[in-house]
């Protein structure tokens, strides 16, 4: 790694640090209580950006994933791995948080309506990614059928977005995407601290990246050194 | 009404995933640079000894 690119990865953990401290202020000093829900509410701050990571994250397999199958390029398929690693964890905690928040407001840790259904979908298919890459053989063959299948995947995301509006569900329908305007209907404090949490879990996002996509580099430069001079001699 | 333990049971779930994924992956790391420094050790020796 380079000094400046050392340089530039630790000023991104700082300017993290910084986005999650002054997120957390917001959460849970700046933010008024929700009337209905009690501070239960609070979770939404983890919840929705916990959500939009994990779609982001398959976003960016997707894309990778296509322009693995295109160019045939290491570097795409490592990006595409790291990725879907990243997203299966915000999506776990999507799903942990989730129960969490719907317990004392519906009287239910679960309920298998079309939003919370699709969503356990998408965690599915991105566990079996991932059983798929560390089960199976390296090789390019392996990096292919991973390609297919988050592509494949990312097309349960239109589908769990949708899901509110197109059926009744116990999950509430979007309240920062809404037909009615960018967080309409809330109070401009909590779009403000809702934004700021957002802002700090991408970041979080491209920190995580970072050190996932080193660790496929190492393996991929202990490998090669492995198969040079060790293997040959 | 607050229900201020499963507001603690998220946060707790949320910090504690984040932190234990960062700590796996810098565990990783560290494994993968010792495995690096000690391959480039056995080359250096081999092609010393040559």
């Amino acid at each position: 790694m380079s000094e400046e690119a050392k340089q530039s990865s630790s000023i991104l953990i700082w300017l993290t640090a910084l986005a999650f401290l002054i997120g957390m202020a917001a959460i849970f000093i700046y933010v008024p209580t929700e009337q209905m829900e009690g501070a239960v509410q609070r979770i939404m701050y983890f919840h929705i950006p916990a959500a939009w990571l994990a779609f982001f994250s398959f976003f960016i397999v997707f894309i990778c994933s296509i322009l693995f199958l295109w160019k045939k390029e290491r570097e795409w398929d490592i990006y595409a791995l790291a990725s879907a690693e990243i997203g299966v964890i915000f999506c776990s905690l999507v799903l942990i948080t989730g129960p969490i928040w719907a317990r004392p407001i519906w009287g239910a840790w679960w309920v298998w309506d079309a939003r919370l259904t699709s969503t356990l979908i998408l965690w599915l298919i991105y566990v079996s990614y991932l059983m798929l890459r560390y089960q199976t053989e390296a090789g390019s063959m392996r990096a292919r059928f991973a390609a297919v299948l988050g592509i494949i995947g990312f097309l349960d995301i239109p589908f769990i977005h949708f899901s509110v509006l197109w059926w009744r569900t116990f999950h509430p329908p979007p309240k920062m995407i809404s037909p009615e305007g960018l967080g309409a209907g809330m109070d401009t404090s909590m779009v403000a601290t809702l934004m700021l949490s957002l802002g700090a879990f991408t970041l979080l996002y491209f920190v995580l990246m970072g050190q996932r996509i080193k660790v496929e580099k190492m393996k991929d430069e202990v490998e090669q050194l492995k198969k040079d001079h060790l293997y040959s001699n | 009404m607050d229900n201020l333990e499963y507001l603690f049971a998220a946060n707790v779930f949320v910090w504690g995933g984040i932190f234990y994924y960062l700590f796996r992956i810098k565990k990783y790391q560290q494994s993968l640079q010792n495995d690096l420094n000690l391959i480039k050790e056995a080359i250096k020796k081999g092609s010393q000894s040559e």
